[in-house]
Parts: structure tokens; C-alpha cells; sequence
């Protein structure tokens, strides 16, 4: 009786324990961009948030390197049991095609996608160029136009590419460590445009330090309802759109689904809080909140954009269809 | 300006400000003295914990571990001959050989009144100033940071030791490893060997780490029976007149810490040893030849580096571009807060320039008082027994790598620096030129590039800015007065022996 009364005990402790409400310890959030960054400044201010409903502390800790490579190959290869969060941006999508990585967000499920970074064209304050027209005609007409760029598979590099690609022009390209570094140059004069994420461009424009042509999107954006829609000025824009980088949390695939709803459920209410909503104000953000299978589908067109745009650009190594990557 | 003074005063009539920046300045020194753990690590670890609270706190906690950090890292230089930033290489050239003359209370005495003085020529810029500064740095195009690293080159005379071959060979060696890892321009991998770890490239922060702690510390085992030098602490506190005996020379090395502080970009590593390399040049009669224990060699770094502090907020308050490393955090604390650094912020929110300038005002009166009042338990340290001293060290270089990003792979380069480092020094070479390398490589690399495409790759265009730009002029002819100063004509003139 009493060895029944032991294995009983036993078991109750062991399914106890596994019944146990995710997460029972705290967890472990990995950035891939460095410190003071956008994606890190996302990540910094959502998170307290999320955690909050979670009940659980976040662990956070900016793992950078190779475009975010590094720390999307670690968390893959941790545990897939909800406690290891990827927050990642944009750039796995171009890992393949570039060569850089097999590992992207395939290997990943969406928890949630917090903001969206629309890309906008800027000039130097006083620059001749008032409108976006005036821009590409000058280029089309043969003036030389420096352009700041970031590596390939950044945004500014992308949307660069996209523009030549749809004007079939060249642009003189000098490429800086980050999109800061393009905004300085631009204010300092030693760049004629130069195409950023609105996140670190808002203020500027906001304050006239320098001038906004146009923002890649169909529409204009709330924060800066001055600065045309890209589409308003060339509609040869439309079938790309929309694209941009965007911000968001991940885990493995093959995480428990109680873990995966546990995460998107704190990141919604994360998301919902009105001190998130002061944040992505003021950072001139574009709110995302998507997640499960529309997430997926974002992540899917930013993918098909951007992988063949570079391929088209000649920067690719592999072709898109390599990895079954359609055409936008 | 009544209004000003009002948003200044702030953190004098709030103590829970005025004690966060004296706890700040505390934990900044000791953050700084250990290798590894840097100040701009610990102000981002702090965005994170200070996320609740009143921003206004949260600001003094971070310029106060600001100041102390800088300062903290100059400290383990003097003492151990293991600088704890980038920012310290200089001083430890002439701080190490004071201290084993004995000499270590009235060198980190001298340090920490100097590093106050130039602490505070950087605020009153910042305070006076800043737009002027802010937009002139906003001219620096990328042919001059080309320029300012090429000047950066010419160090390696400076801090190479004596023979300059083994010099020159130590600082291409780094030039060569700063090349691994991801092209900045073209993404093409470079010396990766298809190892994902390689294509992070090789920070100097973890080479640094190896070719100066774990190095020093097996170099220290070889010594170990030796004693430690008796050291003498009567007067740690320099006279007025040995202050006022260094004054031009702290005010020209401050001011120009103040301005590369300024330039986007460039911290106090490179001001410090700009700043050291201006003076073994122009000071005429040190206290001790340069390199065996000159004062004059810690004075011009140490207000080169605490310059840099207030010069690093310029572009950060004015444009909302990061001066530095630590500033470019700030900004993204400034966001989480709710409020819009760049051009804006000083008409939005006029209290928070009046207020940083203010706190960090605080933070060098702190440094002061916290400074001095820990030279003799500093001092202390290097009565330790070495065998007790170094696998301290060891640990904490370890722990340090790690830290930076939670890599594990670092550690191993770390313990292999070090392991180079120690040989390096077995064979006389000194580990600076190699750190040096490793920091101006990408700043050369980088910037040349830039310059280049600005000139859509024609040589002739891109030669022809060096004369037609102001900027590039005054650099350009800078570099080649830095030259023609080693010839023998120029010092038999100069009556230089």
C-alpha cells in the first residue's frame, strides 16, 4: 500500500511537473544587430513590456556579427523548447542567395513581428533636388549622383538597386558601415542622396536637417505626412511593395505549441501597451504587429523582393530559384 | 539663460541624482580597471536595468560610469602595465615604468587631476560651444579619416619601443588581421577559411585583452621571484606648481581630445594616442626621456581621453549623431525613453543637454574626490605577490572576453593573443603597434575606399582632394611636417639631439 501510495505520489510529481505552465525559467533573448541600433532599441523596449506577461525575466545579450548570421546560427542550434528568442531582422532573408548562411528563418517560427522600417529618400538640406523627379532625371540624364549605400543585403543597398533597376540608371555608390553613417555624410555633403529606414531618418527630416524625397511605400506615412509616396511620383514602384526591413521575435521551429502561444500571446500584449505605442511614435516606426502565418507571409514577400532584386543587381551568388524563392 | 541655469542645477537639488552619479563614477573606475569589461558594455547592460525608472536618473547612473570608466581603464595601465581600454595604451607606456620606479601614488595623483581638468574643458565646450564644433565635425570627409588613420600610422614610432622594424612589422601584422571577416563594402568574405566564427572578424577589444593582460601575466610569471618595488606615497596630490607646470600641455591635449572626441565616429582611443604622440614630439625637456617614465606622457593622453567624454556628447546632443561607442547607446536609451534624439532634442527637451552637461560635471567632481581617495588602496595592488596578482588577471581576462558578446569563440582568440603576445614580448616586439593595427585597419581600409568612390575611382580626381579640400589640406600637410620632423636637418634646427 504504501509503495502505491509512493508511485502515485511519483507520478503526480512527474506529470506535475510537466504540466507545469510554460515558462518555469527565465529565458534567453539573443539581438543580432549591436547595441543602440534600431533592432536593438525594438527589442530593448518591447521586451520589458512582454515580459511582464510572461512572468518570466528575458535574459537579453547583442549577439552580432556577419549580418546577424552568428546569432541566428546559435539559436538554431539551441534547444527548440521556447527559452532561446531570436530577435532578428530583415537580413537572413538574403543568406542564402548570398552565400552567407543556410540557416534562415526557415528553420524558424515567427513569434511576432513588432515594426516594420519603411525606406525613404533622402537629400542634403540644401540640395537642388526638391522633388523625387528631379532626382531620378537628373540621374537619367547623365549627372553624376553619389549615393550612399551599406553593404549588400542592407537596406540602403537594397533600395538602391531597386531604384537603378526600375529607372535603368547607374548611381555613384559610397558605402558606409550603417545607415547613421550614410545620415552624416549626407548633413556633411560628401553624399548627393542616399535611401535609409525611416527609424533613423525621422528626426532628421522632422527638424530639416535634411530633406525627404519620397518614402518607399504606396502610401504616405503618418509620422511624416509631408514626404510623398514613392508610388505618387512613379507607379513602376507598385509590384515591389510593400517592402522594407522589419523587427522581429523568433524561435525554432518545432517549438511545443503551448511555449509558441505562451510568447505570441506576451508579445501581443506587449505590443498593445500604450508605452510601446509612445516608442514607435517617436522613433517615426512602422507598427507590424503581425504573427503566425501572416507573419509568414510578410516575411515571404520581403524575401522574394529582396532576393531577386539582388540577384537582377548582380549581387547574388545563387540564384533565388536555387532555394524556390518566386519572383515578386 | 535663467532657464538654463535652472535645468543645470537639477541634479545639485536631487539626491537621488547626485548619488547615482557618485555610484556611477565608483562602479565606472572599477569596470574600466578590469580588462574586458568596457564602459560601453556597461552603459548598454544598464539601458536594460534602468528601463523603469525616471530618465532623468537613469542618464546619471550612465554619464557617471562614463567618466569613471574612462578613468578606471588608465589605472590597471599604471599599475599592472594592462591597460583596461584601448584609451589607456598610451599611458601605460610611461604609467608601468613609474610605478616600478616607485613612483605609482604620485602618477595616478597626477592622472586624476589632469583627467579632471580635461574632463572639464570638454563640458565647457560642450557647453559653450557645441554647435560650432558639431557642425565643423560634420566636414570631415572620408579622405580625411583616412588622413587622421594614416596619421594614426605614424604612431607606431611613437609606441613601437625601440627598434622600429620590429615595430612597423608588430602594427602590419594587426593592419592584416583587422582585414578578417566580411568586407565592409562588398560583403566578398576575406580570410574566413569558410569558418562562420571568422566571418565576425577579429575584434581588437578581445586581441587586446590577450597581447596585453594574459601576455603581461605570463611574461610577470617568468619574473616571479622578483620583489615588487617599495612604493612611496607621501605625495600623491600634485603641487600647484607641478599643475601649472603642465597646464599648456594639458590644454592643447584636451582640446584636441575634445575635438576627435567630437568627429563621428572616433573615440578617446585615438585622441589618447594622438595626443601622446603630439607630445613626445613637441615637449622638449620631459621629466624622464619618453618611454621610461616621462609625466609628460600621461598628462597628454589622460586629458586626451577624459577631452574626448564631453567632445563625444557634441554631435550626440547637437545632431543626434553618436560622438562615440558609448554615445551612439545613449541615443538608443533616449529612444526607449519615449523621447527624439537629433536635431530636435535640444528645442524639444532643452533640460536634457543642461542636464547631461550638469551630470557629468558632477561625475568629474566625484572622479576627483573618489580618485584620490583610492590612489593608496590602488597602490597597494602592486605589492601583491605576482603569483597571486596574475591568475587574477588571467580570470578576469577571461570573464571580460567572454562578456563582450557571450561568445566562447573569443576566448580562444583571446588566450591565443595572448600566447602571441607574450612571445611577441620574449623577442622584443611590443603588443601595442599590433592593437594599433588592429584598430586603424578598418578605419584605413573603410575610409580610403570611401574616398575613392567619392572620386568615382579616378586617381587623379581622388589626388586631387588631398590639395583642394581645406580640411585634407591642413592634414595632408600635417602628415608630411609629422615626416619631415624625424629628418636630421629638422633637429639639428630645432636643436633636438
Amino acid at each position: 500500500m504504501k509503495k502505491v501510495a509512493l508511485a502515485l505520489t511519483l507520478l503526480l510529481l512527474v506529470t506535475g511537473s510537466a504540466l507545469a505552465a510554460y515558462p518555469e525559467k527565465n529565458l534567453q533573448g539573443y539581438i543580432m544587430w549591436g547595441a543602440g541600433g534600431a533592432m536593438d532599441n525594438v527589442t530593448r523596449a518591447i521586451v520589458p513590456i512582454a515580459q511582464e506577461h510572461l512572468g518570466k525575466t528575458i535574459i537579453l545579450q547583442n549577439r552580432t556579427g556577419a549580418t546577424g548570421a552568428i546569432a541566428t546560427t546559435f539559436v538554431a542550434n539551441q534547444p527548440a523548447d521556447g527559452y532561446s528568442i531570436l530577435f532578428g531582422a530583415e537580413n537572413p532573408n538574403l543568406y542564402k542567395v548570398t552565400g552567407l548562411s543556410q540557416i534562415d528563418y526557415d528553420q524558424f517560427d515567427p513569434v511576432f513581428l513588432m515594426m516594420a522600417n519603411v525606406g525613404v529618400v533622402l537629400v542634403g538640406k540644401d540640395s537642388p533636388y526638391t522633388t523625387y523627379k528631379e532626382l531620378i532625371e537628373a540621374a537619367a540624364s547623365g549627372k553624376t549622383i553619389t549615393m550612399g549605400s551599406t553593404g549588400p543585403g542592407g537596406l540602403p543597398f537594397v533600395a538602391t538597386t531597386m531604384i537603378e533597376k526600375i529607372h535603368d540608371l547607374k548611381f555613384n555608390k559610397m558605402q558606409f558601415d550603417g545607415e547613421g553613417p550614410c545620415i552624416t555624410a549626407l548633413m556633411g555633403g560628401h553624399i548627393d542622396a542616399v535611401a535609409v529606414g525611416l527609424l533613423a531618418a525621422a528626426n532628421f527630416i522632422k527638424s530639416d536637417s535634411v530633406r525627404g524625397l519620397a518614402v518607399i511605400s504606396k502610401e504616405r506615412i503618418d509620422s511624416i505626412p509631408a514626404v510623398p509616396a514613392i508610388t505618387e511620383a512613379y507607379e513602376e514602384y507598385v509590384p515591389y511593395l510593400p517592402w522594407g526591413a522589419f523587427f522581429g521575435a523568433f524561435v525554432r521551429k518545432g517549438t511545443p505549441a503551448e511555449a509558441l502561444e505562451a510568447l505570441q500571446s506576451a508579445f501581443q500584449k506587449g505590443y498593445e501597451d500604450p508605452r510601446f505605442d509612445e516608442f514607435a511614435k517617436s522613433t517615426g516606426g512602422v507598427k507590424l504587429g503581425l504573427t503566425g502565418e501572416k507573419a509568414r507571409e510578410y516575411i515571404q514577400q520581403n524575401k522574394s523582393v529582396s532576393a531577386w532584386l539582388l540577384h537582377d543587381a548582380g549581387g547574388a551568388k545563387h540564384s533565388p530559384e536555387e532555394f524556390g524563392i518566386p519572383r515578386p | 539663460m535663467e532657464q538654463n541655469l535652472q535645468y543645470f542645477l537639477i541634479p545639485f537639488l536631487n539626491w537621488d541624482m547626485m548619488l547615482l552619479i557618485w555610484v556611477g563614477v565608483f562602479a565606472g573606475i572599477w569596470v574600466g580597471a578590469i580588462p574586458g569589461l568596457s564602459v560601453t558594455m556597461a552603459a548598454s547592460l544598464l539601458i536594460s536595468f534602468t528601463f523603469s525608472w525616471d530618465l532623468n536618473n537613469a542618464l546619471a547612473l550612465i554619464c557617471g560610469v562614463f567618466v569613471g570608466g574612462v578613468y578606471g581603464g588608465s589605472i590597471t595601465a599604471i599599475l599592472l602595465n594592462i591597460p583596461g581600454a584601448p584609451a589607456a595604451i598610451a599611458t601605460g607606456i610611461e604609467g608601468y615604468p613609474l610605478a616600478q620606479l616607485g613612483e605609482a601614488g604620485k602618477a595616478i595623483g597626477l592622472c586624476t587631476t589632469v583627467s579632471v581638468f580635461a574632463s572639464f574643458v570638454g563640458i565647457l565646450v560642450l557647453a559653450v560651444a557645441a554647435p560650432v564644433v558639431a557642425n565643423f565635425s560634420l566636414k570631415f570627409s572620408p579622405r580625411d579619416f583616412f588622413l587622421l588613420a594614416v596619421m594614426g600610422v605614424l604612431l607606431i614610432g611613437s609606441i613601437g619601443g625601440g627598434d622600429p622594424i620590429k615595430g612597423i612589422t608588430a602594427g602590419a601584422i594587426g593592419v592584416l588581421l583587422s582585414m578578417v571577416g566580411m568586407d565592409p563594402s562588398t560583403g566578398e568574405l576575406r580570410y574566413t577559411f569558410g569558418n562562420i566564427y571568422l566571418m565576425a572578424g577579429i575584434s581588437f577589444v578581445t586581441a587586446m585583452i590577450g597581447l596585453f593582460g594574459v601576455s603581461e601575466a605570463l611574461t610577470q610569471f617568468r619574473n616571479a621571484g622578483k620583489g615588487s618595488p617599495k612604493q612611496n606615497l607621501d605625495k600623491i596630490i600634485p603641487s600647484w606648481a607641478t599643475f601649472i607646470k603642465y597646464l599648456p600641455l594639458s590644454i592643447r591635449s584636451s582640446l584636441l581630445g575634445v575635438f576627435i572626441g567630437a568627429l563621428p565616429g572616433t573615440g578617446g582611443d585615438v585622441a589618447a594616442l594622438l595626443a601622446y604622440d603630439q607630445a613626445k614630439r613637441s615637449v622638449r625637456h620631459p621629466s624622464r626621456p619618453f618611454g621610461t617614465g616621462a609625466y609628460e606622457g600621461i598628462v597628454a593622453p589622460e586629458t586626451a581621453n577624459k577631452g574626448a567624454i564631453g567632445g563625444a556628447f557634441i554631435p550626440m546632443l547637437t545632431l543626434g549623431i553618436p560622438g562615440d561607442a558609448v554615445t551612439a547607446i545613449i541615443i538608443g536609451a533616449l529612444y526607449i525613453h519615449g523621447l527624439k534624439p537629433g536635431p530636435m532634442l535640444m528645442i524639444e527637451t532643452p533640460h536634457l543637454f543642461w542636464m547631461i552637461v550638469s551630470c557629468l560635471s558632477i561625475a568629474s567632481i566625484a572622479l576627483m574626490v573618489l580618485g584620490l581617495v583610492s590612489v593608496k588602496p590602488f597602490s597597494k595592488i602592486i605589492e601583491i605577490p605576482k603569483s597571486i596578482i596574475m591568475p587574477v588577471v588571467i580570470i578576469l581576462s577571461v570573464i571580460g572576453t567572454y562578456a563582450i558578446q557571450n561568445s566562447v569563440v573569443d576566448i580562444f582568440y583571446m588566450i591565443g593573443f595572448g600566447i602571441i603576445g607574450y612571445f611577441m614580448r620574449l623577442y622584443g616586439y611590443a603588443t601595442g603597434p599590433m592593437v594599433l593595427g588592429l584598430i586603424l585597419g578598418p578605419m584605413l581600409d573603410a575610409n580610403y575606399r570611401r574616398a575613392m568612390q567619392g572620386a568615382e575611382n579616378q586617381l587623379l580626381p581622388f589626388l586631387e582632394g588631398f590639395f583642394t579640400s581645406p580640411i585634407s589640406l591642413v592634414l595632408t600637410l600635417s602628415i608630411v611636417f609629422l615626416l619631415f620632423s624625424q629628418t636630421k636637418t629638422y633637429r639639428r634646427w630645432r636643436g633636438i639631439s
